[in-house]
């Protein structure tokens, strides 16, 4: 075996070069677990979805509004159990600036479908007799300050208050999720107060999209093929998907994100090794005469091949664990940083894993060329140095 | 004579250059008694070096026998080859060749670090090595922190630390100052001497040769003549 006291040694005979490569590769390290945890925040709702429910939206998009009389209708298609409704408010806090998803729900239903949905019963209880009220998530309490009994004024920018002013909405409870497809980030308001009031300046809301609870026995593409059949011949057609599609939908919605990101990660994995092959290629050449002196002292070819690959994974170990450290402690900030776009980012113990044996798989493939060479390099050829 | 330490027969070595084929050794015939200080000598391409690297198992042969410490070297590669240079040969070179990063003490235990010694006694051996070239006050020094004749005694110390039948020294005094020189040659000496080592040293230069037993000439890569020196010159 390579002497480790070498490994070592030759890593400090140029420091800058192997600080800077320790840094590159710490680099690449924190990309792989930032990027890849922006991609398992992205898919947090599809891995999350329950398999029991589907949801509906009209065949023309997200924003195409389906009539309210769909959801009689759907709730008397065969496996149905529940259903209940949402629609995106489109408003804002004081400024476009405080962006956040407020959606009209029926407090009846929203909390029985989503049980992940967690609020105090009385909470859900006055939500429900109040419908001027709303129930929000616990990181808006966070952002804004807000408690049980404050009253938020939300400008409706999509849904404008038909007397021009702001809409305003009594806190009468606060969520909260531990499950990634559900943010808590989000303002759900009456349905009624919402409807009513729109209905009053003639403007009567639709229903953007309608989930549906399917029955514990039920065939859920049965189901989803009677709902679209439904409204084949209606005013609005619709397409119902599970709930683990329609995340899927979203997710790509603006291109496919996670493909994007796992290029970007791939490319600077890709330049980060060839800097590291660059780094040993040097090292094989400043370090030729003593591969050379070092067979002459008994030590085999194999253990030449060791001492080099030793050190480019030695080099590449330490920038991984740099980079391991960097992306622990800059989780937490990250998250705080992207809760509006990314809520729920977490860098999960596989992706810490994956980051690793990257670091490591870059410090064997980047010593191998060079190690190779070591190897095979004649005693008397390697006295001369290589070029 | 006395029982052969090197055996030479037919050796032969050619290498490519240029599209040219350049025979460095051609037939050579030799035999070199163990416990004997030898100087090869010869002009510059007669084929000392490689003769050197061949007995030292650091090249291989075209054609031809080559018996070293009773071992034919044909019959060894690979690791066996590496295992047997690590317990027979010890080598000296005119540039000391040192690992810079390593401090005296610690080139001088590398060769001992193939051996199944403890670390405590790979220390001990690497310090009574290094004692006994005279730098016993310099084991912690880096090569840099050495002057040239103390670089070429650590190097003379890291050969002997296995305590190898063997020393090959090519040009240890080349790119040493009179003085230096004159402290590696009487080292080299006092190892013939005191420990019966078979010394094998090439040398451009006459004065350094006058210290060994035998002087050996080659010439466009054959044997020339054989001197033998019944008073080799003594230390200063």
């Amino acid at each position: 075996m390579a002497p480790f006291v070498l490994v070592w040694r030759n890593l400090l005979r140029h420091p800058l070069r192997s600080v800077l490569t320790v840094l590159c590769v710490a680099i690449a390290v924190f990309l792989i677990c930032f990027l890849r945890t922006m991609v398992t925040t992205l898919n947090a709702g599809v891995d999350a979805a329950d398999n029991r429910r589907l949801a509906v939206m009209s065949r023309n998009g997200l924003f195409a509004a389906l009539p309210l009389k769909y959801q009689a209708a759907i709730e008397s298609i065969d496996g149905v159990e529940l259903t209940t409704k949402f629609q995106w408010f489109g408003g804002y806090y004081r400024s476009q600036k405080n962006f956040f998803a407020q959606f009209a729900v029926d407090p009846e239903t929203m909390f029985a479908m989503y049980p992940e949905c967690k609020a105090p019963a009385e909470q859900i209880e006055a939500f429900r007799r109040n419908r001027t009220s709303c129930v929000i998530g616990s990181e808006l309490v966070k952002e804004f300050g807000w408690k049980i009994g404050d009253t938020v004024p939300i400008i409706g920018s999509l849904n404008p208050h038909p007397e021009d002013k702001a809409w305003e909405f009594q806190v009468a409870g606060i969520y909260h999720s531990d499950v990634p497809n559900f943010d808590n980030r989000t303002l759900f308001l009456h349905w009624e107060y919402f409807e009513e009031t729109l209905k009053a300046g003639g403007n009567p809301p639709g229903v953007g999209v309608f989930s549906i609870k399917i029955e514990r026995d039920a065939d859920a593409a049965r189901v989803i093929a009677d709902v679209e059949a439904a409204f084949e011949d209606s005013e609005q057609r619709v397409d119902c998907s599970t709930e683990a599609e329609f995340q899927r939908q979203f997710v790509t919605m603006f291109g496919n994100v996670p493909k994007f990101l796992g290029w970007i990660g791939s490319g600077v994995v890709v330049v980060i090794l060839l800097a590291c092959i660059n780094t040993m290629l040097m090292a094989l050449r400043d370090q030729a005469a003593e591969i050379g002196v070092l067979k002459s002292l008994g030590f085999t070819d194999m253990s030449m091949f060791m001492l080099l690959v030793a050190q480019s994974v030695l080099l590449c170990l330490l920038g991984g664990a740099l980079g391991l450290g960097i992306a622990a402690g800059a989780e937490a900030p990250i998250s705080e940083f992207m809760v509006k776009m990314f809520p729920g980012f977490a860098i999960h113990n596989d992706t810490f894993l994956l980051a690793g044996a990257a670091a490591l798989a870059i410090g064997l493939i980047a010593g191998a060329a060079p190690a190779w060479r070591a190897r095979n390099m004649p005693c008397v050829e390697a006295f001369r140095g290589t070029d | 004579m006395a029982h052969p330490m090197i055996r030479v027969r037919g050796l032969t070595k050619r290498y490519q250059r240029g599209g040219e084929t350049l025979t460095v050794l051609d037939q050579l015939n030799l035999e070199m008694e163990e416990g004997r200080f030898y100087a090869l000598m010869g002009p510059s391409g007669s084929g000392k070096t490689t003769l050197l690297n061949l007995i030292g198992g650091l090249d291989s042969p075209d054609e031809g026998e080559l018996i070293v410490a009773g071992e034919d070297l044909a019959d060894l590669s690979g690791a066996d080859l590496a295992h047997w240079r690590s317990t027979n040969v010890g080598f000296v070179f005119q540039g000391f060749n040192l690992i810079p990063v390593l401090t005296a003490r610690e080139n001088v235990e590398l060769p001992l670090k193939l051996t199944p010694l403890s670390r405590a006694q790979r220390r001990a051996q690497a310090e009574t090595a290094l004692k006994l070239v005279g730098l016993g006050d310099r084991m912690d020094h880096r090569p840099r922190q050495l002057s040239g004749g103390q670089e070429q005694r650590v190097a003379i110390a890291r050969a002997i630390a296995t305590d190898p039948k063997v020393i090959l020294a090519d040009e240890p005094t080349g790119d040493l100052d009179r003085k230096s020189a004159e402290q590696v040659l009487e080292l080299l000496q006092r190892l013939n001497r005191e420990f019966k080592k078979t010394i094998l040293m090439v040398t451009h230069d006459p004065h350094a040769a006058e210290r060994a037993q035998s002087i050996v000439h080659l010439d466009k890569g054959q044997l020339g003549r054989i001197e033998h020196n019944q008073a080799p010159v003594a230390a200063k």
